[in-house]
C-alpha cells in the first residue's frame, strides 16, 4: 500500500513555501529572499521576495499574525492576543500543517473539547490564503503561473499544454 | 429489445410509479419516523465559497484520482464558466464524466464573481438511497453515500429523487445500465481516513475535510468571528435532514444556485407516500427488475450477489 505521505505530496498542487525559519540573523534583519520549494509538485518552487514585501507592507503582522509580540492586525485575535509575547519562530509550518485533514492531526485537535482553535488552515491553504487573497485585494499579479511555474507533472495533471485534450465531445452537460 | 426503446419503456414505468405513489399519499402519517441525526462518525467536507478562486484543481483531482475520461478542454481553462444551458439558466452540473464540476456566478451582492464546487452532498438521510428499489446505494458510517452498479437495473428513479440533482447516468452501454456520482472517494480514501483527493488538492483550503459535527462548529464560528464576510447560514446543516458536504458563502445562496427552498427534514417524508405503496408493489416491481436487471446484465451471464456490497469506482 502506498504511504499516506506519498498520497498527500501527490496530492499538493502547488508549491508550498516553507518560510525558513532560522534565517532571521543575530541581528533580527529580515531575510531578503525565502526559497519556497519544500512541497512543489506540480508546480515549482519560487524564491520570495520578501525585502520587496516588507516595502510594500511594513507592519509584519499582516502576514505574521502576532509572531513577533509586536501587536495584532486582526482584531478577532486580539481579543486574546493583544498581550502575547514574540514567538520563537516566524515559520507558518510551526502552526499550519502540511497535512491538516490526518485522521492524527484531527484527533489531536479534538481531543481538547475547551480548544478555541479547531479551524487552522494546512501550509498550502495558509500559503494561498494570505498571499493570492492579498494579491487579488492589490491588484498584484495572481495568475498561478505569475508565481510559480508549473512543471511537466503539473501540466499532465491540468491535462494542459501538451497533454491538453485531443478532441472528444463538447463538455460538462448532460440531463 | 433495443437500448433506446428499453429506455423509453423504464421512463414510463417510472412516471406512471411516480402518479401512483401521488396516489397512494394518504398512507403518509402512517410513516411517520423519529427524528435522526446523522451517524456519529460521519465526516463532511465544509466549502467556504469565500476562498474559492475558481481554479478548477479539484475538478483536475478528482478525474485524476478515479480515472475519469478525458476533459473537453484543459482543467486550466476557464471558459467552461460561460457554458449554460436549458436556454441559459442551467450551469453546469456533474456528469457521467466528472463528479464534481465548479461554477462562477456574477452576483449583484458582490462586485467579484463567487465559484461555487459541486458534487454529491452525502445527505445524512439520501433520497437516492430511500428513492432506490433494489437497494444500490448506500450511506456509509464514514459519511459516504456510495451506489454498487452490480444491482442497479438503471431505472433512474434516484437521479429524479436527488434534490440535487447529482446522479448522473452513463449511456456508454445501454445494456450495462450505471450511474455516476461524486462517492466521496470512498474506496480509495475515505475508509482508510484520508481526505477526497479533490480537498487535499485545493490550495486555498476552500474545502475543509473532518467530522461533520467538528465542521458544524467551525461553520458557526467562520461566520461568528467574521459577520460582516459572512451570510449568517449554513447550506447543508439542516437542508434535507442535514448534508455531509455543507457551504458558507458571503453572498445570498440563491444568488449562486443554491435551492434555498428545500425542507429541512429528510426527503424520505416525501416519499413515504411513495413507501407506502411498496408492500403493493412489492410482489410486483421486483420481479419486473429483475427481469430488467436479468436482460441488461444479461452478457455477464450471471446474477449477481446483493448482499456483498461491493462498490464499483467508474473507471477503475
Ligand atoms: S446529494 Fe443526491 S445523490 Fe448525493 S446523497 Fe444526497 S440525494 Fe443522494
Ligand atoms: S470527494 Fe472524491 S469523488 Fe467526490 S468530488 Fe471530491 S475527488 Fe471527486
Ligand atoms: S480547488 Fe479549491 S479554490 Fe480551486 S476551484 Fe476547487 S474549491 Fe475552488
Amino acid at each position: 500500500m502506498k504511504s499516506r505521505k506519498i498520497w498527500a505530496l501527490k496530492g499538493i498542487i502547488v508549491a508550498l513555501f516553507l518560510l525558513a525559519a532560522p534565517s532571521f540573523g543575530a541581528a533580527g534583519e529580515p531575510p531578503a529572499t525565502v526559497r519556497i520549494d519544500s512541497l512543489s509538485h506540480l508546480y515549482d518552487g519560487i524564491d520570495f521576495d520578501h525585502e520587496m514585501h516588507v516595502g510594500v507592507e511594513e507592519d509584519c503582522s499582516v502576514c505574521h499574525h502576532h509572531v513577533f509580540g509586536d501587536g495584532v492586525a486582526n482584531k478577532q485575535c486580539a481579543r486574546c492576543h493583544s498581550d502575547s509575547k514574540g514567538t520563537s519562530s516566524v515559520a507558518c509550518r510551526d502552526c499550519h500543517v502540511e497535512e491538516p485533514f490526518t485522521l492524527e492531526h484531527m484527533m489531536k485537535i479534538e481531543a481538547d473539547p475547551n480548544r478555541y482553535h479547531i479551524d487552522i488552515t494546512g501550509l498550502k491553504g495558509a500559503y494561498h490564503l494570505r498571499c493570492l487573497n492579498c494579491h487579488i485585494e492589490m491588484d498584484a499579479p495572481s495568475e498561478c503561473a505569475d508565481c510559480h511555474e508549473r512543471t511537466d507533472i503539473g501540466d499532465r495533471f491540468y491535462r494542459s499544454g501538451k497533454y491538453a485534450p485531443t478532441g472528444g465531445e463538447s463538455g460538462g452537460h448532460h440531463e | 429489445m433495443s437500448g433506446i426503446s428499453r429506455r423509453k419503456f423504464l421512463k414510463s414505468t417510472v412516471v406512471a410509479g411516480g402518479s401512483a405513489a401521488a396516489a397512494m399519499s394518504s398512507t403518509k402519517s402512517a410513516f411517520a419516523m423519529k427524528e435522526f441525526e446523522g451517524y456519529p462518525d460521519s465526516m463532511g467536507v465544509l466549502v467556504d465559497l469565500t476562498r474559492c478562486i475558481g481554479c478548477r484543481t479539484c475538478e483536475a483531482a478528482c478525474n485524476k484520482e478515479h480515472n475519469l475520461p478525458e476533459p473537453a478542454v484543459p482543467f486550466d481553462n476557464f471558459s467552461v464558466f460561460d457554458q449554460v444551458f436549458h436556454g441559459g439558466k442551467q450551469k453546469r452540473r456533474p456528469t457521467e464524466k466528472a463528479y464534481t464540476v465548479v461554477n462562477r456566478y456574477e452576483t449583484k451582492a458582490q462586485g467579484a464573481p463567487v465559484y461555487r464546487k459541486i458534487q454529491c452532498n452525502h445527505c445524512s438521510e439520501p433520497a437516492c438511497l430511500t428513492s432506490c428499489f433494489v437497494n444500490a446505494y448506500k450511506k456509509t458510517k464514514e459519511g459516504a453515500v456510495i451506489y454498487n452498479a452490480d444491482v442497479c437495473v438503471g431505472c433512474r428513479m434516484c437521479m429524479v429523487a436527488c434534490p440535487f440533482g447529482v446522479p448522473a447516468y452513463s449511456y456508454d452501454s445501454a445494456l450495462h445500465p450505471e450511474i455516476i456520482k461524486c462517492n466521496f472517494c470512498y474506496d480509495k480514501r475515505l475508509k482508510n481516513g484520508q481526505p477526497p483527493a479533490c480537498v487535499e488538492a485545493c490550495p486555498q483550503d476552500a474545502l475543509t475535510f473532518g467530522h461533520r459535527k467538528t465542521l458544524v462548529k467551525i461553520a458557526h464560528e467562520r461566520i461568528r468571528s467574521n459577520h460582516k464576510k459572512y451570510v449568517d447560514y449554513v447550506y447543508g446543516e439542516k437542508e434535507v435532514g442535514g448534508t455531509s458536504w455543507m457551504y458558507l458563502s458571503s453572498v445570498p445562496f440563491d444568488q449562486v444556485g443554491f435551492n434555498t427552498t428545500l425542507q429541512k427534514h429528510p426527503i424520505l417524508d416525501n416519499t413515504k407516500s411513495f413507501l407506502g405503496i411498496v408492500p403493493m408493489v412489492l410482489g410486483i416491481w421486483p420481479a419486473m427488475f429483475l427481469g430488467f436487471h436479468l436482460l441488461a446484465k444479461g452478457g455477464k451471464g450471471e446474477k449477481e450477489d446483493k448482499s456483498k456490497n461491493k462498490v464499483e469506482v467508474h473507471g477503475e
